[in-house]
């Protein structure tokens, strides 16, 4: 493959909430003392009336988020993976999954958030959130993403304020390498077939997407024919594309910077087992917190998890002999 | 609605009636902080609160948000009397399938707020100030929290995001009862002080103890500090905020949980219980039996008025009655309309003006430019057509309708069409002209007289006892039916007109007292009897009532 080109999310974020913000009057943005790192503080300079520095008060972004919803606005609210679900749970299911004006299914709000999973690096386990999929999919009326690049965070970023409702999305902290094309289709709940494959299916999501498309090109080179998904609609899950996996593949790799537990690998289990049940093994963090790695340490942090092409190679090598 | 001061306060009894209704049928509920803040939304919706239940998302509407979402009751009730829905509606309150859920949710089209959850009510108000201000509309957001509910670490995160942003389109009320779930504020997490002791009465006279309103200065915010049962203070104190620009407005309302039922009032019991079935006709008459407590200035020093107005405001007396005499109509010659306007700015507290003069509908119009809140007029010196042009007059300035007949006189019968709009009925006790008479003994069995007609045109309005009321006479007169009484020199003769106040009031609670248990042994005899008295655990209640029913020989 070939070196990747490397992109910044929250930039690209920010940038495309600009052009959102000048195609709709009614994008509000919202930051709680993280925007400067989320890039988002240069919405509040093209739009200063439009954007709200609640300081370090998470629970109280969400709300008042929820309130400027509830009044017609869309409202993105912005920080630390860590800090939104993992912190302000009750006011995401109270204040924005649970309010459903007549007709609608709870309030326009999107919960859009930087340095999810162990790529946080050198901050630590108290910053690495590996729990937050596992929050967000239980709470009904949100839907969650996770986008793999800069063009799916752009693409999700605009589809989320053309469609009313809670969503989640989870960004990463470092520059990730491009994958998708600009003519790339994003719709909600329908996962992208990135690679054709008949003998095992790895499903995977964020920066785990690389190393997938890396380890099926090396299972290649060994004669196996591996189909890479990229799964960054976890809710809802594509039970379509997943089942047609299973049935053609017979077994499935999940792979993700997240608990094991409650993840997207769980979701493809409860998916897939009620559809065409299959072998079905997950990748990530085994049940474990994260801690300190600098930045060119993070693979090393990652691997400790398992989360590497390499284990990918081997774990799908392992599920082969057990399909059914 | 822009309802006057009687009104407003008629409102507020059917949306209390409503919370017993609902949460008794629901068998469970908050009536406790329902009630604390009945007055609160009392004014707002049927004075301030500009909305059109027939579209609730009006988008010019007031917000209101219920933050203290456990006391959804309370707020459904008011809905139900501002025509939302029907009064049966409460019947489902908390039942499968209902709009009314058990806290307050968007389900239902006209709440703004889905509360439960406490804390997050002001941050939500924020962000609706702030679309409204975004969008450069005029809408005001008014809040409700709770002083348990300002436990929560997100009120304060709140207070300082509105003062940030200057969000002067929202004004909070604290509902300030000082209980919460387990017991009192002040000994679960102290929003004043620690409480020592149980005798929360201390906290809740001793004003220089009380601090949440340094609290939210000190966040930046204008704060207004008021009694939350009191309609007019209620009243002035939003009109105030709305004045306000620049920052956001706390309102302080001093309150007491379960306020207007004397076994709810101050008990954390009733904090989320429902009534019992069998005690609910024994509330009822309760809640149809509240009463009011004016002095007669006239009855004081005439060359100070006022200095009697500021006895009146440190009396705490629920209104003032003004006599204003022509000396036509009346022999004696008190003070017209100009004193009224002059006294005026002196308290918010409603002026009640009995107008004992000659012709009064020529003069209507400058006793409603003075200021009253209510004006009476004498069925003596009217007649079908003058009275119907000054309750026309009246009622589109949203001043209280009175009429009043003297000991002689009984109530004509053109007046019987206007008895359902009267907010007042003055039965004179003396022959009116001069303070200090005898209670004519004649007039409790006219009152008796009165009572079938006024029952028969569906009056729904206080009656006023004036005229030679005093310690002794309160009780039976209160009996009779009356529920505003006017003492003159029995309150402003006395030295300390507070304490003149709070011994009327005694009587007229033991005469009540002795009603309700009446009513008790009506319907269950001596087993409700007791189970009624039982309810009455704080304070001394429980002993005086006792007392009483031993005396009428229930127990």
């Amino acid at each position: 493959m070939n070196e990747p080109i490397m992109t910044d999310m929250r930039s690209e974020y920010t940038k495309t909430l600009i052009k959102v913000g000048h195609d709709n009057p009614n994008v509000v943005v919202l930051g709680a003392d993280t925007t400067d790192s989320l890039k988002t503080s240069s919405f509040g300079k093209e739009f200063p009336n439009r954007f709200f520095n609640v300081g370090i008060a998470e629970a109280n972004l969400v709300t008042v988020s929820a309130g400027l919803a509830a009044s017609g606005k869309i409202s993105f609210a912005s920080t630390y993976a860590i800090f939104l679900p993992g912190r302000a749970v009750d006011q995401i299911r109270n204040n924005i999954a649970y309010p459903s004006p007549l007709g609608k299914k709870g309030l326009n709000v999107k919960l859009v958030v930087s340095h999810g999973g162990l790529s946080v690096g050198p901050d630590g386990g108290s910053h690495q959130q590996l729990e937050d999929i596992a929050i967000m999919r239980v709470i009904p009326n949100f839907r969650v993403f996770i986008p793999a690049d800069t063009i799916s965070v752009s693409k999700l970023t605009h589809l989320m304020a053309n469609e009313y409702g809670p969503f989640y999305m989870r960004m990463a902290r470092s520059k990730t390498p491009l994958i998708h094309s600009e003519s790339q289709e994003f719709q909600i709940g329908k996962g992208i077939t990135l690679r054709d494959g008949t003998d095992c299916t790895i499903a995977a999501c964020g920066i785990t997407v690389r190393m997938a498309l890396e380890a099926a090109e090396l299972l290649q080179q060994e004669g196996i024919s591996c189909r890479v998904l990229d799964i960054f609609s976890i809710k809802p899950i594509d039970n379509e594309l997943l089942e047609k996996a299973a049935r053609e593949t017979g077994c499935i790799v999940t792979t993700e910077e997240h608990n094991i537990f409650g993840g997207m690998g769980s979701a493809i289990a409860e998916s897939v087992s009620e559809s065409y049940p299959v072998p079905i093994k997950r990748i990530g963090a085994q049940d474990m917190f994260g801690e300190s790695a600098r930045d060119n340490e993070v693979p090393l942090l990652l691997a400790k998890h398992g989360i590497t092409s390499f284990n990918m190679v081997k774990q799908v090598k392992e599920i082969r002999s057990k399909k059914l | 609605m822009g309802l006057n001061y009687y009104q407003i306060k008629k409102n507020i009894l059917r949306a209390r009636k409503l919370v017993i209704k609902g949460t008794n049928a629901a068998g469970s509920g908050h009536p406790g902080g329902s009630f604390s803040m009945a007055e609160i939304l009392g004014c707002l919706f049927y004075k301030h609160l500009k909305f059109d239940p027939k579209n609730p998302q009006w988008a010019n509407r007031d917000r209101l948000v219920l933050s203290k979402g456990h006391a959804a009751p309370g707020l459904f009730s008011n809905m139900a009397v501002a025509g939302y829905f029907p009064d049966s509606e409460l019947e489902t309150l908390r039942k499968f399938g209902s709009k009314l859920q058990g806290h307050p949710d968007l389900k239902c089209p006209g709440v703004e707020f889905c509360g439960g959850s406490l804390g997050t009510g002001l941050s939500y108000s924020i962000g609706v100030a702030l679309a409204g201000k975004i969008d450069s509309k005029d809408y005001h957001v008014y809040t409700i929290i709770g002083d348990g509910e300002s436990d929560e670490g997100q009120i304060w995160e709140a207070a300082m995001t509105a003062s940030k942003y200057k969000v002067d389109n929202l004004t909070v009320f604290l509902d300030r009862n000082f209980l919460q779930q387990d017991s009192y504020t002040e000994r679960i997490m102290p929003l004043d002080e620690k409480l020592e002791g149980d005798d929360l009465s201390e906290m809740w006279k001793d004003a220089s103890r009380w601090k949440t309103g340094d609290k939210w200065r000190s966040f930046g915010w204008n704060v207004i500090e008021i009694d939350g049962h009191r309609v007019e203070q209620i009243d002035a104190a939003i009109t105030k905020a709305n004045a306000t620009k620049g920052v956001p407005t706390m309102i302080i309302s001093r309150t007491v949980k379960g306020k207007s039922l004397e076994h709810m009032e101050d008990n954390p019991l009733w904090h989320g219980k429902a009534p019992d079935t069998d005690i609910v006709p024994i509330i009822n008459l309760e809640l149809d039996s509240q009463f009011m407590i004016a002095p007669s200035i006239i009855a004081g020093d005439m060359t100070n008025l006022e200095n009697e107005i500021k006895k009146c405001v440190s009396g705490r007396s629920d209104y003032i009655h003004l006599d204003v005499m022509d000396g036509q109509f009346v022999p004696n010659k008190t003070f017209d309309h100009s004193k009224i306007k002059e006294l005026r700015p002196l308290t918010v507290i409603p002026f009640d003006s009995h107008l004992m003069i000659n012709e009064p509908v020529k003069h209507i119009q400058d006793y409603i430019d003075a200021g009253s809140d209510i004006i009476t007029v004498h069925a003596e010196v009217t007649d079908e057509s003058s009275f119907g042009e000054i309750h026309d007059l009246l009622k589109q300035n949203q001043i209280g309708i009175g009429f009043a007949i003297n000991p002689d006189t009984e109530l004509p019968e053109w007046s019987y069409k206007f008895i359902s709009s009267l907010d007042q009925l003055i039965v004179m006790s003396v022959v009116p002209g001069k303070s200090g008479q005898k209670y004519i003994e004649e007039t409790h069995t006219k009152m008796n007289r009165l009572n079938s007609i006024l029952k028969q045109y569906n009056f729904s309005g206080y009656i006023e006892a004036d005229g030679g009321v005093n310690l002794e006479n309160i009780g039976s007169i209160f009996a009779d039916g009356a529920r505003a009484f006017v003492g003159g020199g029995a309150i402003i003769g006395q030295q300390d007109v507070r304490i003149a106040i709070r011994e009327f009031r005694d009587e007229v609670l033991k005469s009540r007292r002795g009603t309700l248990l009446d009513k008790a042994n009506e319907l269950g005899g001596i087993d409700l009897v007791n189970k009624w008295i039982g309810l009455h655990v704080i304070g001394e209640k429980q002993e005086q009532i006792k007392k009483i029913a031993k005396e009428a020989g229930y127990i």
